[in-house]
């Protein structure tokens, strides 16, 4: 008994995992250009075509295929960055929500125009299970959890150390004060755009041997996902991402487990409301920061 | 002031592209052709379905356009998305009625779907021609049960539950299930006709989930499964997630244990392929699989393999068998006049790939169930059901 709520707790950190990388990157984006990027799950699924057609078409090695799905998203991010999401700075809220909608439908179809809207099968990473603790997991899940760590110990340390970091904290804080003192505003929003579109892409490569299945819808259940978890973890909070993001993955673990799997996705959208109720700033914040 | 100019000459060519669009679907109405709508999920995560369907479809079609059409009409086939959600089935019917001015719809492949296609191709006066949806409750509710324009030429899920679980109980002597199916009606309608006739084979139910289409992480719940004492796993799910699942069950330790029984195309060679270990075992009925043996059947694989690269699945042989039954319907009727086209239909004996196909008073095809265990990563055939189903009485 014990031993499978352990199991299902390991569950839940996995798809922790995937739901923090992914959400860590919308809740960059949202701090320095205070829009919601609608379009994130779209970089999930480009990052996930790019790793497959680099395996499918040119039998690239798994390793491979990841930078290849990483780059090819971070070049699909550049143009759209330079053309779209830099015009959001300083913009109304409601241009941001339609921009990134708008950026998401052309995605998503321009990449079932290209690749047809059927499922891929993705034909690579480490799925062999290997035993842990009593139970087995797919090697690819202990890879998952540990680029998870990397990456934010990483965030992290950049956001505290570096240039970048500092001016992205900068201005998520105050836009006019950053552009007196002359930091780059719109180059820090183009940066960190394709930084957390890139991380997406990421998540999206390390998922989908476990995943098995790649198609061009992939990335809206992402999106709907990751919005609760940078809810919870307090718009634009790094830290509180990471936690909200495990918390999420255990809670919908122990759902599925305990309940029934067919209210799984109602756990997200259920968190959702409750937060937006009693602490509609985050769980880990004092206070609202927007 | 050149951004704007910009923008002006980008409408202008969308607007071109759209007319041009518009006018080559104007040509295809006006050739004198019968005007057939495929509605199936062109998009979305059942569009393998979909595209199968639409393949199966348009090879009956050019099949009979080169044998010289049906009394000297050629079949336009028209498509239309469902993306496999009600509300999207029922634009893209009326679109094919109101706009297409079809005269003929197959569709859709998901339950769900075409019970809401039913009212719409009613109203409209269209003979809606099912041809793999499974729901009991659709031709429940046709014929004398109701919708005058609806047929179905496709087995249903009651007669499959029964085939499967019989097969479970007294060939494999299974009696704890789980259940993981997928959550639409097809997927709840087939475990609730399994449970009807589960306690006649002594079986029991011990846990229950249904998946949502497009869920991709079941560790959660195999594991539940596997700790819970069932011997088999009753999976009335969809195509695509049957490797995830599959390839799931691997990393949890059930494979080789637990073996699935229903159906989600456990017998597709890339599906066995994915998880090899998972599938042994598995048990399905299907209405049709590439490997049944009738020289009908085999030609169409062969024709199929030829124009496409690619075996059939079941869906694209019912969409190509269900052209070819409307098109002896319309020669049977001597026109493509609707109504007579329906008469003609309700008495047709049509010969299948599958045997003589004859609808009952429900304009329910009589067809039987394969019944199929995969044996050393292949499908082997334990031979084929079918039973008269007993409507409920009014």
């Amino acid at each position: 008994m014990l031993s499978a709520i352990f199991e299902q707790i390991v569950n839940g950190i996995v798809s922790g995992s995937v739901y923090a990388i992914v959400a860590v990157g919308m809740t960059m984006i949202f701090g320095v250009l205070r829009a919601i990027n609608f379009a994130h799950g779209e970089y999930y699924m480009l990052g996930t075509f790019g790793a497959w057609f680099a395996i499918e078409y040119f039998d690239l090695p798994y390793p491979v295929a990841l930078v290849i799905g990483v780059i090819a998203t971070a070049v699909i991010a550049v143009v759209v960055g330079r053309f779209v999401m830099q015009r959001i700075v300083g913009a109304p809220p409601e241009t941001g929500v339609l921009a990134t909608l708008g950026i998401a439908l052309v995605l998503q179809n321009t990449v079932i125009l290209v690749f047809g809207g059927g499922y891929k099968f993705f034909n690579g990473g480490y799925i062999e299970p290997v035993s842990i603790f009593g139970f087995t997991l797919a090697e690819q899940r202990v890879l998952i959890i540990i680029v998870c760590i990397l990456v934010f110990v990483g965030l992290e340390l950049m956001v505290t150390y570096s240039r970048m970091g500092k001016a992205m904290r900068a201005v998520s804080q105050n836009i006019e004060c950053c552009a007196v003192v002359g930091i780059d505003v719109p180059q820090v929003a183009l940066r960190t755009f394709i930084l957390g579109a890139c991380l997406a892409a990421l998540s999206g490569v390390l998922t989908a041997p476990v995943n098995v299945s790649v198609y061009g819808g992939m990335g809206e259940i992402i999106t709907f996902k990751t919005l609760p978890v940078i809810i919870m973890g307090g718009l634009g909070n790094v830290r509180g991402t990471f936690f909200a993001a495990m918390i999420l993955g255990i809670a919908e673990s122990l759902v599925a487990t305990y309940v029934g799997l067919q209210f799984r996705d109602t756990v997200g959208f259920a968190t959702l409301m409750l937060v937006l109720m009693w602490r509609p700033h985050g769980l880990f914040s004092a206070q609202a920061r927007f | 002031m050149m951004s704007a100019l910009d923008r002006r000459a980008f409408c202008i060519a969308m607007g071109l592209i759209g007319l041009g669009a518009a006018s080559t679907d104007a040509r295809a109405a006006e050739d004198g052709a019968v005007r057939l709508g495929i509605v199936a999920p062109m998009s979305g995560p059942n569009s393998r379905y979909g595209s199968f369907s639409l393949r199966g479809a348009q090879l009956a079609a050019e099949e009979i356009n080169n044998a010289g059409g049906v009394g000297g009409r050629k079949i336009a086939i028209t498509s239309g998305d469902s993306q496999g959600t009600p509300v999207e089935g029922v634009s893209a019917t009326r679109r094919l009625i109101d706009l297409d001015k079809v005269d003929f719809i197959i569709g859709d492949v998901s339950s769900s779907v075409t019970l809401a296609m039913q009212p719409v191709a009613e109203d409209a006066g269209v003979l809606l021609l099912n041809a793999a949806s499974s729901n009991p409750k659709i031709t429940y509710g046709a014929g004398v049960g109701g919708f005058k324009w609806t047929f179905r030429n496709y087995p249903t899920d009651e007669n499959r539950a029964l085939v499967v679980i019989q097969y479970a109980a007294e060939k494999r002597g299974f009696t704890k299930f789980s259940v993981l199916s997928v959550d639409t009606d097809y997927g709840r309608a087939a475990v609730e006709f399994t449970k009807k006739y589960l306690p006649g084979f002594k079986g029991e139910v011990l846990t229950e989930d249904y998946y949502k289409e497009g869920e991709v992480d079941f560790r959660s719940v195999l594991a539940k499964i596997r700790d819970s004492g069932a011997q088999a796993i009753i999976m009335y799910g969809l195509a695509d997630t049957t490797p995830i699942i599959a390839r799931q069950m691997i990393e949890v330790g059930l494979a080789g244990k637990i073996p699935l029984i229903g159906n989600a195309e456990f017998n597709t060679e890339s599906t066995i392929k994915a998880a090899p270990k998972a599938l042994e075992g598995a048990v399905e009925a299907a209405a049709w699989l590439p490997a049944w043996d009738a020289p009908k059947s085999l030609a169409f694989v062969e024709k199929f393999k030829a124009k496409y690269r690619e075996t059939p699945n079941n869906h694209a042989y019912v969409h190509w068998e269900t052209v070819h039954l409307l098109a002896k319907a319309i020669e049977a009727a001597g026109s493509a006049d609707r109504a007579k086209v329906r008469d003609a239909l309700s008495r047709i004996k049509y010969d299948s790939a599958m045997g003589e196909v004859t609808f009952d008073d429900h304009n329910q095809a009589r067809l039987p169930m394969i019944l199929l265990q995969i044996e050393n990563g292949k499908p082997a055939i334990k031979g084929a059901y079918s039973a008269e189903i007993k409507y409920p009485a009014k």
